[in-house]
């Protein structure tokens, strides 16, 4: 589908090399727009929202600070580590606000399952609805977060 | 009808009973695409119902005193075309200079005015029903706050839609037209209400 | 019937021309800017091509606002005061200005555009930034991931700085990168060493710069820096400091404690280092001249998970609990923080249990 040219800006800005060296979206040669859309839709097709899931993602990332790079339990059966270096990186959403190049390592043992993000991830997820394009190494799948964060369906 | 008045009707039916999008389905391409966030959706309504104002009262002059004189009728529809994307690309300065904001959020669809239809209907709609000047320039007035008013409503509902469960296969585009035509069929019920032929 | 061709094209030609001539006319008028003046803490003057964004257009002179996202908006580092010529906020600076910053004109200069002459105030030390032709002098390995870099000056051949400031380091492109990159390092070299600026990098997974300097990045190539910037430096008291740094993070410290030998300060200083092995410590024979040399400075390192060939006979644990048991009066001294923003809430956090006010507590807050 068409997007506006403020779509169009935004996606050069998830170019390899303007902010990360791979960039956000890998080998998607879809539009903006449209993997928005598609995940938006998976999304919902699971009863939960974007909100819901950064909330769980911010939720891990917090407790797991105090762990000051090392793993550490949360809630009986994840493990949780948190590492970070120095710098921040701008949102290629534009808009203020840098982001901390935090790392955030989720194991849930019950399923044998881990997730890595970051920072700023959680701020794509949570304002933007936005998951990475596919073939990505960051590449979250919504079902995947959902699973292995266990993001509860609202009630 | 008296002189005074037609003008007057013209201008409400070009608004309410008449819209240019929902009663003639010109313009629509440009309202499907912009019409997912509310204030940019008023930002190009109103540049759209400029654009419209001036080219049809333009156009009716060219049309009157250039081109009827020689005999070039057939001339109108290029004419027309080439007067509405001289006048779309002098607002595009104009919005760049002094609204930097709209002009990044409009984008592509800016120089896009030119080739909705609804700017060339409407001038055509003019020689059609041989409207004097100060009726064009209402009709066109009034068109473009119709296409205006439209827009608005689809922005406001596809707000709304957000948060609302779609059937997958028909999100985006498909739930939109949906909508338009659900649209256009309550302002069907308006037609005849006003005669202004 | 050649009449009425000849008369139709000449119509159409006449409104094509008319048109085309208002084109021109608007696009002189309103399109066009012209030149416009740029006054600068009403000394220097700048004229520059108008509706460019005042960073740009003051980089471009030679004068450097600092900037962490390179002029998206994302950082809001490139705050200055327009005093004379601003017109309205954009919505993209808005975020980032607050109700008394608006009353005092202060606009983000990446977004603001220069349409007509203008003046503007800027902190006095920004003169003194200065865009530097360096050349690679040296590269090598501090750790498994840390590279020093050595630059020499070539033009301007000399840097004035304070010791624990920053420069930006430009990454020319690369691979699949299509256009120059910033990232801001702190500098390790001491002020009295004018005509070198060396820096420390750590490697980062998908990090544009430190993969660059780590794997194309040789001696001999020519690198472009601006600088200094930064409000990370010794503040001239006589009281004690604590440096709690690890990794990377050395460099400005390393640079501030090499300062204070060299003027032979009488300050008592730790520093506290940390680190997770024996393999991510480094530089230990400068750390013990430098104790020689100083008054009265001890180094301390704690690895938090020392491996067995280590041999580690040193402090263990976090770096937080080495500082919370081993600080000395904490409540009169000054600390100075560089490392991961977790590190630094961490270390906050524990100075102020041990009872220091938070305004002795410094870091680069660009980090």
């Amino acid at each position: 589908m068409k997007q506006t040219p403020g779509y169009d800006a935004i996606q050069r800005q998830m170019a390899p090399g303007v902010i990360t060296l791979e960039g956000f979206l890998g080998t998607d040669n879809r539009k903006l727009i449209d993997i928005l859309n598609a995940d938006d839709a998976t999304v919902r097709r699971a009863e939960v929202t974007h909100q819901q899931i950064a909330e769980r993602m911010q939720y891990f990332r917090d407790i797991g600070l105090d762990g000051l790079g090392e793993f550490m339990g949360v809630d009986d059966h994840f493990d949780v580590r948190v590492d970070s270096v120095r710098g921040k990186l701008p949102s290629p959403f534009g808009g203020p606000g840098m982001y901390e190049k935090v790392n955030t390592t989720v194991v849930n043992k019950r399923l044998g399952r881990e997730v890595v993000y970051t920072d700023l991830h959680i701020h794509f997820v949570r304002d933007h609805g936005f998951y990475e394009g596919k073939g990505s190494s960051y590449r979250l799948e919504p079902e995947d977060l959902i699973a292995i964060l266990e993001v509860a369906p609202a009630t | 009808m008296s002189e005074f008045l037609f003008p007057l009707a013209v201008f409400f039916a070009a608004i309410f009973t008449n819209n240019i999008l929902l009663t003639n389905y010109l313009g629509m391409c440009s309202f499907l695409s912009v019409s997912k966030e509310l204030e940019t959706s008023a930002g190009l309504g109103i540049a759209v119902t400029f654009v419209l104002a001036v080219t049809t009262a333009i156009n009716w002059v060219v049309y009157h005193f250039l081109l009827v004189p020689f005999q070039l009728e057939y001339l109108r529809f290029i004419v027309f075309i080439i007067v509405i994307a001289a006048f779309v690309q002098l607002i595009e300065m104009v919005i760049e200079r002094y609204s930097e904001g709209l002009y990044f959020a409009l984008g592509i669809f800016l120089p896009l005015i030119t080739v909705n239809c609804a700017i060339l209907g409407v001038s055509l709609f003019m020689v059609i029903r041989e409207y004097s000047f100060i009726t064009s320039f209402f009709f066109g007035l009034g068109s473009g706050l119709g296409w205006l008013l439209a827009i608005l409503a689809m922005a406001g509902i596809r707000q709304r839609l957000r948060t609302a469960k779609i059937p997958p296969g028909l999100e985006g585009a498909g739930i939109a037209l949906v909508i338009a035509g659900f649209m256009a069929m309550a302002f069907m019920g308006f037609t005849g209400m006003i005669n202004i032929s | 019937m050649i009449a009425t061709l000849l008369i139709s094209v000449l119509i159409i030609t006449l409104i094509a021309v008319v048109l085309a001539l208002l084109m021109v006319i608007a696009d002189a008028t309103v399109g066009n800017y012209g030149v416009v003046k740029i006054t600068i803490n009403d000394k220097k003057e700048l004229e520059v091509l108008g509706g460019q964004p005042l960073l740009k257009a003051l980089n471009n002179e030679g004068v450097f606002i600092p900037s962490a996202c390179g002029g998206r908006g994302s950082c809001g580092l490139c705050k200055v005061q327009v005093l004379e010529g601003g017109g309205n906020y954009l919505p993209t600076e808005l975020p980032w200005i607050s109700e008394e910053e608006r009353s005092d004109n202060i606009r983000l200069s990446c977004q603001f555009k220069v349409k007509n002459d203008v003046a503007i105030k800027i902190p006095e030390e920004l003169f003194s930034v200065r865009q530097f032709t360096t050349t690679v002098e040296s590269i090598r390995d501090l750790t498994h991931d840390i590279k020093e870099v050595r630059l020499k000056l070539e033009d301007p051949p000399e840097i004035e700085m304070k010791a624990g400031q920053f420069i930006q380091f430009q990454v020319p492109e690369y691979e699949l990168t299509d256009e120059p990159v910033y990232r801001a390092y702190s500098m390790a070299s001491v002020p009295s060493d004018t005509n070198h600026i060396e820096l420390e990098i750590r490697l980062v997974p998908n990090g544009i710069c430190t993969t660059y300097v780590h794997k194309h990045l040789k001696e001999g190539d020519t690198v472009m820096v601006n600088g200094p910037y930064g409000e990370f430096f010794l503040r001239d008291t006589d009281r004690d400091i604590i440096c709690i740094a690890g990794g990377s993070g050395m460099a400005p410290l390393k640079s501030i404690l090499l300062d204070m030998a060299e003027h032979e300060s009488p300050r008592t200083a730790r520093y506290f280092f940390g680190a997770r092995t024996g393999k991510d410590l480094f530089l230990l024979d400068e750390m013990k001249e430098l104790e020689e040399r100083m008054k009265d400075f001890k180094f301390i390192p704690a690895l938090s998970e020392p491996q067995p060939e280590d041999n580690w006979t040193g402090e263990t644990g976090l770096i937080t609990d080495v500082v919370k048991r081993m600080a000395e009066n904490a409540s009169e001294a000054e600390a100075y923080l560089c490392g991961s923003p977790g590190m630094i809430d961490a270390c906050v956090k524990v100075l102020k249990e041990l009872g220091m006010p938070e305004e002795r507590i410094y870091f680069d807050k660009f980090a």
